[in-house]
């Protein structure tokens, strides 16, 4: 249990200030702790041999949180309690600690903090604010001088305030803590037996301190009071205890060192630098000993680490830039000991909740305020000097003169007075007015352009009329009214344009079929005024199914039809919007069926399937975005269409593949109803291009996802929108850093749909650190993951897949043992496998990745075209919507259907997020498994027959893959329905399927879910024990 | 006389794949510099990728034929490798991924340039020797 460790993140940020706190510095950590199990044999001893008799109920107890409440003095309390905190047990309901294998508390008291990292706490002073432990002052203030030179063996840490000292007091403030679960008590019964069986490799570890941990989880505030209360209310609450707090620390250090020390110094020390994972095998078992269900799983979604943002209270918001470690390295050998990406994912357009808008700021006729030098704009980290006459760039530190019009006095701290009117000035995102020197010609209206396949296989799919309906119903919601313009091209073996001419009743038809030489019938007209050719667009797409109804082609001239409509774009750009049903097969562009042959798979070329095969597309793609024009790409076909050609075109304009294999509108329509409204309707950014700036002696040097570079560090985006996010990476200059903080700056210059220009900026600051280990602690597993996916499947475009899943293992295993190493000298780590808490997740994400779309397998595990465009897809992801396509959520809503009142307020609690194990499946249940972009509804084969027939009608003993899932009349339907539409509504940047599968359908089931169970082990792969034993393996060969 | 001539040939093409790959490394430099766009350069670079191979194998051809033969075992390392390039396709830069190859892309024309050099200085050498041995 101690590798789940809910509770920390919230632990109280601040240190206290009282002085009591840093006087009791062993006590915080305790309560920062997750339970200090017995797990560990070799952490944990049942009794100490010196404990003072009210130690017995603690021991025996073992590993329950509830013991610090049952003291023997206060029998009831513990049992009466609310059950509110639930903490850690709360995930693995069953059988809470199924095992003897529970892994020690991972986290320990700030104790050891000193020794190893004495840097760390000088350096980072402020970003230590979160770590509540580095954050205790260090012991040596109060205790003997042994904990100075804290030796490695654990030995001679202060014990923690003795049983004895407190024992007398402890009734007292009893009753402020708050009223354990009572969960616990059923939860203590389970370990009392196993306990005593522990043997005791390791000396003397008193049970004080578990029950203190283990409440952690739950009870924010308490702990931290029933820390201090020892010193600080012991006086008030107790008549004065005989020997004052401090006092008996010492006598009692020097009293037990000569005896049977106290070794839990050693162990917190240790507990508090890390997590942990037992693997040693329990004596008389040959399975390995790692439970399962101990293994850390971000059951609670993407947790943004909240230390950038208190630490730099002024930073932009997560969402819009998230670094991988907010502690940057700060000379070469320490970037070369981070075995991991070191770099920030962006995501410019973030859509920001109700009331957190990014504010719009107009400097007018001062100009925007930016450094001479480095062209940084104004931001919150520059400081004013002179009186206000001066202004200096937190980037390069140059002195700029602040514009008459920009000044304003400096109150007596050194602050602008105006502060609280300048929102560039307190706020890390905001957005400027662009003036005219920030165009390069005047802002375009937004265009939308539409490319369609009209052949015989996009007419039976019943495509056209999706998407011609689709942008009907857009019509009125398109951005930029009444600029908008738009127009259509439709092509089979000919190319098809509209004269779209407002004068016009309905639209003209232009057929060109000289695929050789193309031209454009029509000057103009062909791209229309969408305000004043309303009519005529309309009936065309009223038309438009019925007109290629009977067409029999089964020609594409797709890349002739690409290049009319560049031709008819290039003056404009705007957004292309390309339908695509079947292989380019005339004129330039054409493409052959690639894949086929199976001897290419495994060998050296088999990379080359997942490029472009014809530089065509890649020419065609630079043209586009030097013109301004994004593409995105909707591929519909049931046969290979070359998606890795295709996609190029997206890739290279800041677009975007949808993917529909073997489309049906009966089927995927509403799906691509939903998307293909979102990609109209959305706020796009047009003619963009976006750079990032940061301090001197760092530098972004390579760029990962969907665009194209225009120079070394500027990206172009024609068209860009929130659901597309950017990953770099940088690198150190110099050798060595000499500043305390660096600073990062997006900027994205952009039209608004409106026609205005726009620069829209967010800043962040984040510490320079000299230690390897605060760099661990502060990383961003999101952050990482992203950037490991995009290195990942760019890998896959020059290697073969084993080659790319194999670096991203090796990176893992050398971020861990590098880690390993850090703790290895001082503390006996034995067989556990360790690793920061921030990064726990790791390597069940790298399994995850491993076992993603793009990467997973070989040839047969899937199709070319659909690895193609998850791999297009995954690199433009944001890093909440890629987490949870890497570990999608699976919920069990049988009950909550049955149960008659819920309601909107306890959705949170039925979306209960399971491990993705197949002993998650109850075959009496009902599961949703929702990945962010399809929801596969398990029905057990056990399910009531009752909510089976009330979910499907009529049709519910029939074969599910032809049943579709429509709201039926009764209470049980309606609120499945209003539970997907939630949930929809919680990500509406892609349109979740449902495709409903019965237990043991095969081979359905194993196609659409097992293969999803990403911990179960299946042909070939391994499960999340195996993993994590190979892992661990690894980092312990030449460790 | 026509081996004079061949010689003068073989220094001609030596010295104008040197100010190809030489322009193309300038090119090179001048977009990592952001002096010109990545279109406009990779459009220079790729505009003498194939005259620079095209040179090359010719002047591999003239070696064997009235030149210094061994000048043309010399080069056929280079030859293949030009010619393996172009089987894959990889004879031009791309323009989407030019800053990404752009490291890449002038580690292999530096070693181009310091080859061509090395053969230069031996041919001149060698030609020197010949003359002298001539005369005496």
């Amino acid at each position: 249990m101690g590798t789940e460790n809910p509770g920390r993140p919230n632990f109280p940020m601040r240190p206290s200030s009282t002085p009591f706190a840093s006087a009791l510095p062993t006590m915080t950590p305790f309560s920062s702790r997750g339970p200090m199990v017995g797990s560990e044999a070799s952490n944990i001893r049942p009794i100490p041999p010196g404990a003072p008799p009210t130690m017995t109920p603690f021991s025996s107890a073992g590993s329950s949180p509830p013991t610090r409440f049952s003291d023997p003095s206060v029998p009831s309390p513990p049992i009466t309690s609310v059950p509110s905190a639930g903490g850690p047990f709360q995930q693995y309901p069953t059988p809470p600690f199924p095992s003897t294998v529970q892994t020690t508390p991972t986290r320990a008291p700030p104790v050891g903090q000193p020794p190893f990292q004495p840097p760390a706490n000088q350096i980072s002073a402020p970003p230590v604010s979160f770590r509540p432990q580095s954050q205790v002052p260090p012991v040596p203030m109060v205790s003997a001088p042994q904990t100075v030179n804290f030796p490695p063996s654990s030995l001679n840490v202060p014990q923690p305030p003795s049983e004895s000292l407190f024992s007398g007091p402890r009734p007292n403030f009893q009753p402020t803590l708050p009223p354990p679960d009572l969960s616990y008590s059923t939860t203590k019964s389970t370990f009392q037996p196993p306990f005593p069986a522990y043997p005791s490799k390791q000396p003397a570890v008193s049970q004080v301190p578990s029950p203190f941990p283990a409440q952690q989880g739950s009870f924010m505030p308490p702990p931290p009071a029933s820390s201090s209360p020892f010193s600080s209310q012991q006086g008030s609450y107790v008549p004065p205890p005989p020997i004052a707090a401090p006092l008996g620390y010492q006598s009692r250090d020097q009293m037990q060192h000569p005896g049977s020390a106290p070794p839990i110094g050693g162990i917190q020390t240790l507990t508090e630098d890390f997590s942990s994972l037992s693997l040693a095998s329990m004596p008389g078992s040959i399975e390995p000993g790692l439970d399962y269900r101990t293994l850390p799983r971000p059951l609670d979604g993407d947790v943004e680490p909240s230390s950038f943002v208190e630490m730099y209270p002024m930073n932009c918001d997560p969402r819009y830039l998230r670094l991988t470690t907010s502690a940057i390295p700060n000379s070469q050998s320490l970037v070369s000991r981070w075995h991991l990406p070191l770099g920030a994912v962006v995501c410019p357009l973030a859509e920001a909740p109700e009331g957190e808008e990014v504010p719009v700021i107009n400097f007018a006729s001062t100009g925007i305020i930016r450094c001479r030098r480095c062209r940084t704009y104004v931001n919150p980290y520059v400081t004013f000097t002179d009186a206000g006459r001066k202004w200096r760039c937190n980037i390069c530190s140059l002195l700029n003169d602040v514009p008459g019009e920009y000044f304003a006095n400096l109150d007596a701290t050194g602050r602008r007075i105006d502060l609280d009117q300048r929102p560039e000035l307190i706020k890390g995102s905001v957005e400027f007015v662009a003036p005219t020197e920030y165009m390069v010609r005047p802002p375009m209206p937004p265009l939308y352009f539409f490319l369609i396949d009209v052949s015989i296989s996009a007419v039976r799919s019943g495509m056209i009329e999706v998407v011609a309906q689709t942008v009907r119903s857009c019509l009125d919601e398109l951005p930029g009214f009444p600029r908008t313009q738009i127009g259509f091209i439709t092509f089979d073996s000919t190319i098809h344009f509209y004269n779209m001419k407002s004068s016009l009743m309905q639209p003209q038809m232009m057929v060109v079929s000289d695929l050789d030489d193309i031209f454009v019938p029509l000057p103009d007209d062909l791209l229309v005024n969408l305000s004043e050719s309303r009519n005529v667009v309309e009936t065309f797409l009223d038309s438009l199914p019925s007109m290629f109804q009977d067409n029999v082609n089964v020609e594409s001239a797709f890349g002739p039809a690409l290049k009319a409509a560049f031709m008819v774009m290039s003056q404009l750009g705007g957004k292309l919007l390309i339908f695509q049903n079947t292989l380019p097969s005339l004129g330039v562009g054409r493409l052959k069926l690639r894949g086929d042959d199976l001897r290419v798979y495994g060998t050296d070329k088999e990379h080359i399937l997942r490029l472009p095969e014809d530089p065509f597309y890649k020419q065609m793609a630079a043209d586009l975005t030097k013109y301004q024009i994004g593409v995105n790409v909707y591929a519909f076909s049931d046969k290979y269409t070359d998606i890795a050609s295709l996609g190029t075109l997206a890739k290279y304009t800041g677009g975007q593949v949808y993917y529909y294999p073997s489309f049906q509108s009966g089927i995927h329509g509403e799906k691509l109803r939903h998307e293909l409204a979102r990609d109209l309707t959305r706020e796009t950014a047009w003619e963009a291009v976006m750079r990032i700036r940061c301090g001197k002696g760092i530098r972004f040097t390579s760029y990962h996802g969907n665009f194209m570079l225009r120079s070394t560090d500027l990206l172009a985006l024609p068209a860009v929108d929130c659901d597309k996010a950017y990953a770099m990476q940088l690198s150190l200059e110099e050798t060595l850093l000499t500043t305390q903080t660096v600073y990062f700056q997006v900027a994205l210059l952009y039209t608004a749909s409106c026609g205005e220009r726009r620069i829209r900026v967010h800043t962040a600051a984040a510490a320079i650190v000299t230690d390897l280990g605060e760099m661990y602690r502060q990383a961003d597993t999101g952050a990482i993951v992203s950037l490991f996916c995009r290195l990942a499947i760019e890998k896959t475009l020059t290697n073969k897949l084993d080659d790319a899943r194999n670096s991203l293992q090796v990176r893992i295993v050398k971020a861990l043992r590098e880690y390993r190493n850090l703790y290895a000298v001082q503390h006996r780590l034995g067989a556990r496998m360790i690793y920061p808490e921030s990064l726990k997740f790791l390597c069940l994400y790298g399994l995850a990745l491993s076992k993603s779309v793009p990467l997973k397998g070989g040839y047969a595990d899937a199709q070319l075209d659909e690895r193609c465009a998850a791999g297009f897809t995954m690199m433009a992801l944001p890093v909440k919507k890629l987490l949870k396509l890497l570990y999608p959520s699976l919920i069990r809503i049988d009950e909550s259907l049955l149960k008659p009142s819920a309601q909107a307020d306890d959705f949170k609690n039925i979306m209960k997020r399971l491990p993705l194990v197949a002993e998650s499946l109850d075959s009496r249940g009902l599961y949703i498994y929702d990945d962010g972009f399809r929801f596969i509804i398990w029905f057990g084969r056990m399910l009531s027959p009752d909510i089976a027939g009330n979910l499907l009608g009529p049709d519910f003993a029939a074969e599910l893959s032809r049943v579709t899932l429509h709201q039926h009349d009764n209470e049980m339907s309606r609120r499945l329905m209003g539970m997907l539409k939630k949930l929809r509504e919680s990500d509406p940047s892609y349109y979740q399927l449902s495709y409903l599968v019965r237990q043991g359908e095969q081979p359905r089931e194993g196609l659409l879910l097992l293969v999803n169970l990403l911990e179960d082990q299946m042909g070939g792969t391994s499960g999340y024990v195996d993993w994590i034993m190979q892992i661990h393996r690894q980092v312990q060969q030449n460790a | 006389m026509a081996y004079l001539f061949g010689w003068l040939l073989t220094f001609f093409f030596l010295i104008s794949l040197l100010a190809i790959i030489s322009y193309q490394l300038m090119c090179f430099a001048d977009l990592e510099f952001d002096y010109i766009n990545p279109y406009d350069s990779a459009a220079r670079i790729n505009m003498v990728a194939m005259p620079e191979f095209v040179i090359q194998a010719v002047f591999c051809l003239v070696c064997l034929t009235t030149g210094p033969s061994f000048m043309c075992f010399l080069s056929l390392p280079y030859l293949y490798y030009n010619f393996r390039l172009y089987r894959r396709r990889r004879h031009l830069v791309d323009v989407t991924e030019i800053y990404n190859q752009l490291n890449w892309e002038k580690k292999q024309r530096l070693v181009k340039l310091g080859y061509l050099i090395i053969l230069l200085v031996i041919f001149i050498v060698w030609l020197l020797w010949t003359v002298g041995n001539d005369d005496y």
